[in-house]
């Protein structure tokens, strides 16, 4: 056990911390439409340019080639620097990428990967289906092979930022005969391909910006080299690109979120004074969360070491669920702080729209039921059944 | 940067872990009026394997180990129930040590002496009151608050009261402090945080606590079977489990953390060690309440060892100060960095 970090860690901190105070992004980010993705876009280009994108990836793709305790570091001074977080980059960057990086071809890499650090190309997620969510391995969207295409026809949904985005990684049922884990294969899908039609879905947090979008596939022509990993495959692919998820990518978040408590503390004194906060209930929020969040963060710590030593995957769902609730707790004392003001939405307003977007922390990534049936069956060893 | 034991620092878990299985299995405590602490006969084995020194620096009749590998013992401590006179003989020793009583530091560390726990009664009783724990056939007591640590002689008390206790396996006693009696050896916050540490390792033996109420439960789940099936495999069961398993994460890695940054000797030793305990403790508790629910009316019974944890869980929570006193203590610190 050890929390040292070595010369050139402290170093690498040094300089992004640097780079960061003096390039951060200071206007607030719009919370929809396309002003929403030229800000991400153009956030990400700028991370690129200099040279800071893709900590974690490899150098020939763009990346700096650095290891994970390297990306923890990033991420640490990303958000003791504000920086925003460019939410529309998250699936290019922590699902696809990452999963071309581990299971794609050559050419695939070549093609993909750059653009998505380089601030040119948003990636979304096709998974969920009306019929098919916790029950991910029931989808029936079906791929059909033509010559060297998939024709794809069928339906996903809950698709974050479908409308803004250039790529998709899509998963489709390639062989309806096979077991339901073993006819499924993983694609990567142009948003410009014709057959594909858009309908937006609205979320309770900003009712006047299309957050989802349901996509609809008929016979959608792909080419068959776009299929990541081998067809057929695609379940195995697509649980790489979950323990991405549910893992590592959450770093950011944590500490985020531990200097939101500290912000709320402050707040919470300023408002009703210090005295009051040490002796009312909100006092005793407030310290728990301090106490959770400081568990959260050594959280990232554990999940960086034992990425490095790799342990099984099933292991990020501990921490998925627990900071997933920890983060609902932390965005609803935040409402709770501002007493009656909180029942005004004003659009500039973020204490109120992230509380309303914290009920999808315990949904996105697997709910955090499935979570508790990955931890009782993989980790604690619970016989299988519902 | 590693949150995880390195292989030395394995071994040693594994040293302790095997002896404790052997020597200390939880089944003790069933055994009928096995009241008192029957564990200080362990001492003087953990002494001779060294555990008692573990983190003291050599010069001072110690391994010369880090808090890491204290808290990693402690952990394990707690998950065999072992009694909590093991603060007062190994935060003991840390206090003769650091006061320059070498003589009786070496008798600490030998496990020869019995050194029993004081904690204030708080608003029960005034500044002066105290439970003491273990401590009937201790010649010293630990008594350790936010401005120094000491041991006093047990005559220093006065107005000593045997007591049930909640916990039924330990010894309990009402007492209170003399006027102007004056401890044996004491060693300020300045000098050593010896508190801290205490906040720390409670957090760590808090920690082992959860996780043997978790595995106990997961145990039951897998055997236990009603409709035909292993209740483990309903949700309803698994989920309470993976409930358990994520607060014993949550507790195992602000633990580790806490004991890293007090080895660097940095400015949030204190902060990180509240932390430790509040989380660690309410693990301890919610885990033994969801283990008495995971076995039903059986984990009602006194014949279910699940008791023992619960109770437990409450003596870990209250001894240097309970959550209460912990959520107002963390409030105070500066931003963590």
């Amino acid at each position: 056990m050890d929390l040292n970090f070595t010369a050139e860690d402290r170093q690498f901190r040094e300089e992004a911390r640097e780079w960061l105070n003096a390039n951060v992004f200071k206007e607030r980010r719009p919370h929809g439409g396309q002003e929403m993705r030229e800000y991400d876009l153009a956030w990400q280009r700028t991370q690129y340019d200099a040279g800071w994108a893709g900590v974690s990836w490899p150098k020939e793709y763009g990346g700096m080639g650095l290891g994970l305790t390297r990306q923890l570091i990033w991420y640490e001074e990303y958000a003791r620097a504000h920086a925003p977080d460019n939410h529309l980059c998250f699936v290019g960057l922590n699902h696809g990428g990452p999963t071309i990086i581990a299971r794609g071809s050559e050419e695939q890499k070549k093609e993909h990967l750059r653009p998505i650090l380089s601030g040119e190309k948003i990636w979304c997620q096709g998974f969920s289906e009306p019929n098919a969510g916790s029950d991910l391995a029931s989808l029936k969207t079906r791929a059909v092979i033509d010559g060297d295409e998939l024709v794809i026809t069928g339906s996903k949904i809950w698709t974050s930022h479908g409308h803004l985005s250039d790529m998709q990684e899509l998963l489709v049922r390639t062989d309806p005969g096979a077991p339901k884990h073993k006819g499924i294969s993983w694609v990567i899908f142009d948003m410009n391909t014709p057959g594909l039609d858009l309908r937006p879905i609205d979320i309770m947090s900003a009712p006047n910006h299309t957050h989802f979008v349901q996509c609809f596939y008929d016979e959608a022509r792909v080419p068959l080299k776009n299929v990541v990993g081998d067809v057929n495959d695609g379940w195995s692919v697509a649980m790489s690109t979950l323990g991405f998820e549910r893992g590592t990518a959450q770093i950011k978040d944590q500490i985020r979120y531990a200097f939101l408590v500290e912000d709320m503390i402050k707040k919470a004194r300023d408002r009703y004074g210090a005295e009051f906060v040490s002796t009312d209930e909100f006092g005793a929020r407030l310290a728990q969360l301090r106490a959770d969040m400081a568990a959260a963060r050594a959280m990232t710590y554990m999940a960086v070491s034992r990425a490095e030593r790799d342990v099984s995957p099933a292991m990020a769902s501990l921490m998925r669920a627990m900071v997933g609730q920890v983060q609902q707790r932390v965005r609803r004392l935040a409402f709770d702080i501002i007493g009656a003001d909180g029942l005004e939405n004003p659009e500039d307003d973020d204490w109120v729209y992230f509380y309303l977007r914290s009920y999808a922390t315990t949904i996105a990534a697997g709910t955090l039921q499935i979570q508790r049936n990955i931890i009782g069956e993989r980790v604690l060893g619970l016989p299988r059944g519902r | 940067m590693d949150l995880l034991p390195s292989s030395d620092q394995q071994q040693i878990v594994d040293t302790i872990q095997d002896f404790l299985r052997n020597e200390a299995p939880v089944d003790r405590l069933r055994e009928f009026g096995a009241i008192g602490n029957s564990d200080a006969k362990l001492w003087p084995k953990l002494a001779e394997l060294g555990f008692f020194g573990l983190s003291l620096p050599e010069e001072m009749g110690g391994i010369g180990l880090s808090a890491a590998e204290e808290m990693l013992v402690f952990q394990q401590f707690g998950y065999h129930l072992i009694s909590p006179a093991i603060f007062g003989t190994i935060l003991g020793a840390r206090v003769a040590a650091f006061s320059g009583d070498a003589h009786l530091r070496d008798a600490l560390l030998s496990g020869e002496a019995r050194v029993g726990v004081a904690n204030s009664r708080g608003a029960a009783g005034g500044t002066d009151a105290f439970h003491l724990f273990e401590a009937d056939e201790a010649e010293l007591i630990l008594l350790c608050d936010d401005d120094e640590a000491a041991l006093y002689p047990r005559s220093a008390f006065t107005h000593i009261e045997r007591v049930n206790s909640t916990d039924a396996v330990l010894v309990l006693e009402r007492a209170r402090l003399g006027d102007s009696v004056e401890p044996r050896v004491r060693v300020s916050k300045e000098t050593e945080n010896i508190h801290a540490r205490a906040l720390m390792l409670m957090g760590a033996y808090a920690l082992g606590i959860g996780q043997g109420a978790r595995d106990m439960a997961v145990e039951y789940a897998q055997v236990r079977e009603q409709f035909g099936k292993p209740i483990g495999s309903f949700q309803a069961i698994k989920h309470i489990c993976a409930d358990m398993a994520i607060r014993s994460e949550a507790a195992l890695c602000q633990a580790s953390f806490a004991a890293l940054v007090m080895d660097d000797a940095s400015p949030d030793t204190e902060f990180h060690a509240v932390a430790s305990k509040i989380v660690a403790c309410e693990s301890a508790i919610k885990n033994a309440a969801d283990c008495v629910q995971v076995h039903g009316a059986f984990g009602f019974t006194a014949e279910a060892n699940v008791h023992h944890y619960l109770k437990r869980s409450h003596v870990a929570d209250r001894l240097f100060g309970g959550l209460r006193e912990q959520r107002r203590r963390i409030l105070t610190f500066p931003t963590p960095a």
